[in-house]
């Protein structure tokens, strides 16, 4: 385990106020990522995954606790500076694929690189390796209305890939794909660490996810109950997904 | 991508309601175009035509003369309020006036065509007026003759010339013979019909001896010349007298109110086809609340989700300026035309007249002033809806379904 660490939370806490009273979403958590690895994020509708995982992409802040990511401590960032942080150092994969509807598929994935104020040629090239390398390279000029949810997905994690991120975070990126196409986004996910060694946070529900993770974390009611090493997660692979309640 | 394209195809996407949109934008400024046109050439028209109405500072006439619109031009024309040709030398003779002449307008037929007569002193009267601007040959001489000028439409229209011979007289028949001497530029079509002939040969036609009709003054120094018409008025009994400038403040007055009341109604028109935009705006920014979300969190800065939504409202703006400036010019001309139309048409001197003054001007300054507001309430209408695009919080916008 020579990998840096890419992702430092600590003692994390999150409240969100109903009316009167304040609700814990997050409240103390601890998690340590390193470069290349892949870690899941599990546990019941509720538990705080997307809570937790929207502040280490800097869109949401923490009530306590201190989150560190490729070095820069994000309590000390500006809005300002936070937005530049969410556009250099991370890329977000959603459970609808959130491609940009008017775009085509380059379009989307030169998105980030025009914001970080690319220039066009640069920007339409590298738009157009990523492309090939998620495997969409015949399908450059199409709009997301004419593509399958795989494709959609696959774009998305071209345009998360753009800006060369520290971490890809990934809220149910299986959510809404059938086992085959989250099939594919796993394996992809997965080569793509190889390659590269780019670093994933995943939350899921989906057996076929966790199976792949190196390791996953169990959240309940805003900490983390345990933590499951890769063996037991893969067998949880060819379950009905049901059957992740054992886990949580 | 720039904010600009992908603007534009957000506007394209939901067509039907952008055409909505624009339209309302389109109708208030073609209507302030449309307004702003007519009072504008109507201004510069009804101008003009004082001028030449009245071609010197101070006019003076019979204080029995009617006035009102129709009744004081139609009066010029009549005879039995004129004036004892004594008054001219009178008038002369008193203080800070320059010169004077008088004038004698009446009808007549020249060539078997109606005209209108203006027997005139031809040594004070370019001293005393803007004179005549003559096209060809001469204006007419000092001595006593039969001479004759008229304006180039009529000498176009009766095929004459300088130097041609023509009948002159009371009756469509008969008549004396006189010669044109000269013709001169008629530059509105109230001239179109004038024949400049001696005052005593028209003072003989007209049957008015020792009468004229008007007397024009000039004044020096100019500035003086509403004091002096002051003292005309006061010293020299049963008479009216009429500065160019208090008529010309007068118009301007009233055309001024014109273009305050267009511009209101047009302004209004502009403001529901703003409130319209900003409608709009809010409902595409709601719709879009999750795409809003994606865009901050994939990097984009507040400022950029800004700009966006204030290009919608920009091209919406520029679109809807573009369109209401062609529509509000096509329908300028259309109007001027209906009314030069009329005037061809033979609905006589009155209908022309009437459709010389109605003509819309098109400056370059009135088009851009158009664009300008289509995009600026465009813009403006923008800013709220923008605005609230650019602060969502990324976190809870992604929530939304
Ligand atoms: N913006 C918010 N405002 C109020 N409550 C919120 C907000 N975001 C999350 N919560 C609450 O925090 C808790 C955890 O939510 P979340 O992190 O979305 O759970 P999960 O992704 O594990 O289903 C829930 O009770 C949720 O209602
Ligand atoms: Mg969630």
């Amino acid at each position: 385990m020579s990998d840096p660490l890419m992702v430092e939370v600590r003692g994390l806490a999150r409240e969100y106020r109903h009316g009167d009273f304040p609700v814990a979403a997050l409240n103390g958590v601890d998690l340590a990522v390193r470069r290349s690895e892949i870690v899941g994020v599990v546990g019941p509708s509720g538990s705080g995954k997307s809570t937790l995982l929207n502040m280490i992409g800097g869109i949401d802040r923490p009530s306590r606790g201190s989150i560190v990511v490729d070095g820069i401590e994000l309590g000390r960032l500006d809005e300002r500076r936070l937005a530049e942080y969410r556009l250099k150092k991370v890329g977000f994969i959603f459970q609808f694929y959130n491609l940009i509807p008017t775009l085509s598929a380059l379009e989307n994935v030169e998105l980030p690189l025009s914001l970080a104020g690319m220039d066009k040629r640069k920007r339409i090239e590298r738009a157009r390796s990523l492309l090939e390398r998620v495997g969409l390279e015949a399908r450059l000029d199409h709009t997301p209305d004419q593509l399958s949810g795989g494709e959609q997905q696959r774009v998305s994690v071209a345009r998360a890939l753009s800006n060369d991120p520290a971490v890809i975070l990934g809220d149910e990126p299986t959510g809404d794909l059938d086992s085959k196409s989250a099939e594919a986004l796993m394996e992809l996910i997965v080569s793509l660490r190889d390659e590269q060694k780019t670093t994933f946070v995943l939350v899921t529900h989906d057996p076929i996810v966790v199976a792949r993770c190196d390791r996953s974390l169990s959240l309940r009611d805003g900490r983390v109950v345990r933590e499951i090493p890769k063996g037991e997660g893969s067998r949880f692979a060819d379950s009905q997904r049901a059957t992740m309640d054992g886990l949580y | 991508m720039s904010s600009l394209s992908m603007a534009s195809r957000n506007l394209r996407r939901r067509k039907a309601r952008t055409i909505l949109t624009v339209s309302g934008i389109v109708v208030g400024v073609a209507l302030i175009m449309v307004l702003l046109a007519l009072t504008e050439g109507t201004a510069t028209q009804t101008n003009g035509l004082i001028r030449e109405i009245l071609p010197a500072q101070v006019t003076i006439v019979n204080a029995t003369t009617p006035t009102g619109s129709g009744a004081g031009i139609r009066a010029l024309f009549s005879s039995g309020y004129n004036l004892n040709q004594s008054t001219v030398a009178e008038i002369a003779g008193l203080g800070g006036v320059y010169a004077a002449t008088g004038q004698l307008s009446s009808t007549a037929y020249l060539n078997g065509q109606t005209v209108l007569l203006a027997g005139i002193d031809p040594s004070s009267y370019p001293l005393a007026t803007n004179g005549l601007s003559i096209q060809s040959g001469t204006s007419l001489s000092t001595a006593p003759s039969d001479q004759v000028v008229i304006s180039d439409t009529l000498a176009g229209q009766l095929s004459i010339s300088v130097g041609s011979r023509v009948t002159l007289g009371p009756n469509s028949t008969g008549g004396a013979p006189y010669t044109v001497v000269g013709t001169f530029s008629s530059s509105t079509t109230f001239l179109d019909r004038s024949v400049y002939i001696p005052l005593s040969n028209a003072q003989g036609i007209a049957g008015e001896q020792g009468k004229v009709s008007e007397v024009y003054v000039k004044v020096v120094p100019q500035e003086n010349a509403s004091t002096v018409a002051a003292e005309i008025q006061d010293k020299v009994a049963g008479v009216r007298v009429v500065t160019s400038t208090n008529i010309a403040t007068a118009v301007s007055s009233l055309t001024g109110t014109l273009t305050t009341v267009f511009a209101v109604i047009g302004f209004v028109a502009l403001l529901a086809g703003g409130f319209g935009v900003a409608n709009t705006m809010i409902m595409s920014v709601a719709e879009r609340t999750r795409e809003i979300g994606t865009l901050k969190a994939i990097g984009a800065r507040s400022s950029q989700v800004l700009k966006i939504f204030i290009g919608e409202a920009f091209l919406i703006g520029v679109v809807g300026g573009a369109a209401g400036v062609a529509i509000g010019a096509a329908t300028s001309l259309l109007l001027s035309s209906l009314g030069g139309g009329a005037g061809a048409g033979g609905l006589g001197r009155g209908a022309r007249l009437f459709s010389g003054v109605l003509a819309p001007a098109i400056t370059p300054e009135l088009v851009l002033l158009s664009l300008a507001l289509g995009i600026g309430v465009g813009v403006v209408a923008g800013i709220y809806p923008a605005w609230r695009a650019s602060r969502m919080d990324p976190a809870e916008a992604l929530r939304h379904v």
